[in-house]
C-alpha cells in the first residue's frame, strides 16, 4: 500500500516536470538548440524582459596565473559543513587550531607562480694569464667559475660564447665569487668568496665541474678583493665589512693565519673592496665605498674586530694608497678622493706598473677611471672609458693584459666581458666582447638577495642586493 | 661584484624582465649585503639598514636612480651596532632594529632624523636576545617577534628560535612565548613578515649558513599564540617542486594571496600562491 502510494506520487511528479519543461521550451523558443550545433540561434532571440540564453562560448584555455587547487581550502569547506562555520575567516582559524592540535605541519610543496631570475651567467671578477691566453671570469648569478680564451669574441647574432671550462657546485666552496686570481706559473685559480662564504678555494688548471678545491684557506671575513705579490709570495685580501686588509702567505691553506693586517681608524679604510699592487713602487691601492664605522681590533689578528656602536658615518668614495708593507693602524700615504675623481661606488682595480697607471672599475659611474699611481687628492682621472659605444655598464672588475696591451672589463650590467686597447680613452668600442647571454636579454642586476619587500601601492617587488 | 642597489620589479614580472626602477649610486648611501627591506604603505616609504655605516635609511616610496634617503638615523646616540635587519610599525610610528652584538632591540621614532637616541631598549639576560638577527612587529596585536640563529656551541642538532615579546616591552623583560625545539625545524631565522588578520608570522628558515644548498630549508608559518616546541602550521619546503634552495627573504601580498620569497642560492625572487594563510 505504501509502495503503491510512492509509485503514484513519483509518476505524478515526473508528469508535472515533463509538462513544465515542454511549456518552457514553447514559451522560450530561443533556447532551442540547433540540430548538430552547440551554439544558440541568436536570430531566434526575442526581446523580452525575462532571462534568455544569449550565447555559449567555449572556456578560455587554462594557463598563466590562476588559483591552484589547495587541499587546505577543501578541508576548509569540509570543516565548514561539519561545523556549520560560515565564514572563511573562522574556518581558517579552525584550521590553525587543528594544525596545532595535530602537532604536525601542513607541508606545502608547490611550484611558484612566478620567478624573477636571470638564467645567464653574470660576470663579476676577471683575471687574465697572457702567456696561455687563459681568461677566468666569475659568475655571480649561477655561482660558477668560467674559463674562456682571451681571443674569444661572441658573434653579434650568437646567443653566447660557451666557456672552455666550468667549475661550480656545492663541493667547490665557491659561491658569491667577488675576486679571482691566476697563478702565472701553475695556472692555479684562486677564488675570493664574498658575503656568503669565508673560504678562499684554489683550483688546479685541470679542475672542472662540481669538484672540491685542491686546497682552501679559511679567511677571517668575506673577501671583496684579492691581489698577489708573486715576488714575496703574499696574498692580499680586502674584508669590506671589517674594514681591513689581510695578508697571507700565498700558499696558506686551512686555518693558516694572516701574516699581517692593515686595519684601524688611521688607515681610512672605509668599506674597502678593490685592491691592486704596484710592486715596482712598493704601493698598495684600496678602493673604498665610503661606508664607515669604527672598530675595536684585537691584538690577535685572527680575531674578528668588534664594531663600536654609534660610530657609523658616510664618507666620500676614495682610493687609499698605502705602503705595500703597511700593517696595523697606519695612515695611508695618499688618498684619491673628491668630486673631480668621479668615483661612484668603485669596485675592483688593476695597476699597470710600466705605465704607472691605476685602473678602477667605477661601478655606478658606468666607467673605467684611469689615474696616475702618483695621484693624490681631488684629481681628475687621466682617462675615462665610458659611453654607449664602450658597452660599459655597472663594471665590477678590470684586468690588464700587459703582453697584448689590452684592458679587460666585466660588466655586471649587461652579461659581457669587454676588451679595449690599453690606452683607450672616451667612448671607445670594445675590440672583442664575450657575452654570456643573448644581446637583447636584459640583466636584472640582482646579486645575493637577502631580503624582499612589497610596495603595495605600486604593486612592485623590492629587491635589495 | 654585486653593487649596492634596491631594484623594483612589477608584481607580475617573471623571467628576466628588467626592473621598473632601481635606487643605486654613491648618493643613495646604500651598502652591499642589505638583509632587510620594509615598505611602509601608510607613509609611502622604503626602509633599509646599512650595517656597514651603522645607519637606518628611509627613502620615499617612489625613489629612483641615484637618489638620497629622505631621512637617516645614524650617530653616537643611536647605539646602532651593525644593524642588519629592521621593521617599521606605521601605526605607532616606531622603527625596530635588532642588535646581534649588543644582544638588544633598539626602538626609534619612525620620523627620527640624525643622531637620535632609541626611545626604548629591550636588553638583559631575561630577554634571551642572544645574537638577535631578525625581527618583525605586529602592530595590531602589539607583539614583537625576534628570530635567533642557532648557537655554535648549543644544542644538537643546532636550533634557533622565535621569541615573542609584547611590542612595548623594554629593559630586562622575558619573552611572553618562545618557539624553540626540534619540532620547530628552526636552525636560523632570516627575514620575517606578519599577517595580523590571521595573527601569524611567516619566517624564512634558510638552514646553515655555511652550507650552500642546505637540507631542511623552508618558509614556516606559526601562530603568534604558539609557544614551546611547536612545528610551523604550514611549511613551504625547499625542494625540486617549489624550486626553492635557500630562502632568506619573505614579503606578503595579501591582496593576491601570495608570499614573495628571495632565494639567495637561486639569486631569484619567487612568488607563491599561498591562500591558506590569508
Amino acid at each position: 500500500m505504501i509502495r503503491a502510494s510512492r509509485i503514484a506520487r513519483t509518476t505524478g511528479l515526473l508528469a508535472v516536470l515533463v509538462v513544465a519543461a515542454l511549456g518552457f521550451i514553447l514559451v522560450n523558443p530561443g533556447i532551442r538548440p540547433r540540430p548538430g550545433s552547440g551554439f544558440a540561434e541568436s536570430s531566434e532571440r526575442r526581446p523580452k524582459a525575462s532571462r534568455q540564453l544569449v550565447s555559449i562560448q567555449p572556456m578560455m584555455p587554462m594557463g598563466g596565473e590562476m588559483c591552484e587547487w589547495a587541499p587546505a581550502s577543501g578541508f576548509a569547506r569540509l570543516a565548514a559543513s561539519w561545523h556549520g562555520v560560515r565564514t572563511a575567516q573562522s574556518v581558517s582559524a579552525r584550521i590553525v587550531s587543528a594544525a596545532a592540535d595535530s602537532d604536525v605541519s601542513v607541508e606545502i610543496s608547490r611550484p611558484p607562480l612566478r620567478v624573477i631570475s636571470d638564467r645567464n651567467p653574470l660576470f663579476s671578477a676577471i683575471a687574465i694569464e697572457p702567456e696561455s691566453g687563459m681568461l677566468m671570469v666569475t659568475d655571480q648569478n649561477l655561482f660558477q667559475l668560467l674559463e674562456f680564451n682571451r681571443l674569444d669574441n661572441t658573434p653579434p647574432h650568437a646567443r653566447m660564447t660557451e666557456p672552455k671550462r666550468v667549475i661550480g657546485g656545492p663541493l667547490t666552496k665557491a659561491e658569491m665569487m667577488c675576486a679571482v686570481y691566476i697563478d702565472p706559473r701553475t695556472k692555479e685559480v684562486y677564488v675570493g668568496n664574498g658575503d656568503t662564504q669565508r673560504w678562499l678555494p684554489v683550483f688546479s688548471k685541470d679542475a672542472r665541474g662540481n669538484v672540491q678545491p685542491d686546497r682552501f684557506l679559511k679567511v677571517e671575513g668575506a673577501v671583496a678583493g684579492m691581489a698577489v705579490d708573486e715576488q714575496r709570495q703574499e696574498l692580499f685580501v680586502t674584508i669590506e665589512a671589517d674594514k681591513m686588509v689581510l695578508v697571507y702567505k700565498k700558499t696558506a691553506s686551512g686555518n693558516d693565519r694572516p701574516i699581517r693586517r692593515l686595519a684601524g681608524e688611521a688607515t681610512q679604510l672605509e668599506g674597502p673592496r678593490g685592491i691592486a699592487l704596484d710592486t715596482k713602487r712598493n704601493l698598495l691601492f684600496v678602493s673604498n665605498t665610503g661606508n664607515a664605522h669604527s672598530l675595536k681590533y684585537d691584538a690577535d689578528i685572527t680575531k674578528s674586530p668588534v664594531q663600536i656602536p654609534g660610530t657609523g658615518r658616510f664618507e666620500p668614495a676614495s682610493i687609499t694608497v698605502h705602503s705595500l708593507d703597511a700593517q696595523g693602524n697606519t695612515a695611508p700615504l695618499r688618498i684619491i678622493e673628491g668630486p673631480n675623481t668621479q668615483l661612484n661606488v668603485p669596485a675592483l682595480m688593476a695597476v699597470d706598473e710600466e705605465r704607472g697607471e691605476l685602473y678602477v672599475a667605477n661601478n655606478t659611474g658606468h666607467s673605467v677611471l684611469v689615474f696616475k699611481v702618483t695621484d693624490s687628492g681631488d684629481v681628475k682621472p687621466a682617462r675615462i672609458i665610458k659611453g654607449p659605444k664602450s658597452g660599459i655598464k655597472h663594471p665590477s672588475a678590470v684586468a690588464l693584459d700587459l703582453k697584448n696591451r689590452e684592458l679587460w672589463v666585466t660588466n655586471f650590467g649587461n652579461h659581457t666581458a669587454t676588451v679595449y686597447p690599453l690606452t683607450a680613452n672616451g667612448d671607445v668600442a670594445p675590440r672583442r666582447t664575450i657575452r654570456s647571454g643573448p644581446a637583447d636579454e636584459v640583466n636584472l642586476l640582482i646579486g645575493n638577495p637577502g631580503a624582499v619587500g612589497y610596495d603595495s601601492r605600486r604593486e612592485e617587488i623590492l629587491v635589495p642586493n | 661584484m654585486a653593487h649596492p642597489q634596491i631594484a623594483a620589479f612589477a608584481r607580475l614580472a617573471q623571467g628576466n624582465i628588467p626592473p621598473t626602477r632601481a635606487i643605486a649610486g654613491q648618493a643613495a648611501l646604500l651598502s652591499r649585503s642589505l638583509h632587510d627591506i620594509r615598505y611602509d604603505a601608510i607613509n609611502d616609504e622604503i626602509l633599509v639598514a646599512n650595517g656597514h655605516a651603522q645607519a637606518i635609511l628611509v627613502y620615499r616610496g617612489a625613489a629612483d636612480g641615484e637618489e638620497a634617503p629622505i631621512r637617516i638615523i645614524q650617530g653616537s646616540k643611536t647605539m646602532l651596532n651593525d644593524p642588519d635587519r629592521l621593521d617599521v610599525d606605521p601605526i605607532h610610528n616606531e622603527i625596530f632594529v635588532p642588535d646581534r652584538e649588543g644582544k638588544q632591540i633598539l626602538v626609534f621614532p619612525r620620523n627620527g632624523i640624525g643622531d637620535v637616541a632609541p626611545i626604548r631598549v629591550l636588553k638583559g639576560p631575561a630577554t634571551q636576545l642572544e645574537r638577535a638577527g631578525a625581527l618583525v612587529v605586529d602592530p595590531v596585536h602589539n607583539l614583537l617577534v625576534v628570530g635567533l640563529p642557532y648557537s655554535d656551541t648549543g644544542s644538537s642538532p643546532p636550533a634557533g628560535s622565535l621569541l615573542i615579546f609584547q611590542r612595548t616591552d623594554a629593559g630586562n623583560t622575558p619573552p611572553s612565548r618562545i618557539i624553540r625545539g626540534p619540532k620547530t625545524g628552526i636552525i636560523r631565522i632570516n627575514q620575517m613578515a606578519v599577517y595580523s588578520p590571521r595573527k601569524v608570522v611567516i619566517a624564512a628558515q634558510p638552514g646553515k649558513i655555511e652550507e650552500m644548498e642546505p637540507d631542511g630549508a623552508f618558509v614556516g608559518v606559526w601562530s603568534l599564540d604558539d609557544n614551546g616546541d611547536v612545528p610551523p602550521r604550514w611549511k613551504l619546503i625547499a625542494g625540486p617542486k617549489s624550486t626553492m634552495k635557500k630562502p632568506r627573504g619573505v614579503a606578503l601580498d595579501p591582496k593576491n594571496k601570495t608570499v614573495i620569497i628571495a632565494d639567495m642560492r637561486l639569486n631569484a625572487v619567487l612568488t607563491f600562491y599561498f591562500p591558506e594563510i590569508f
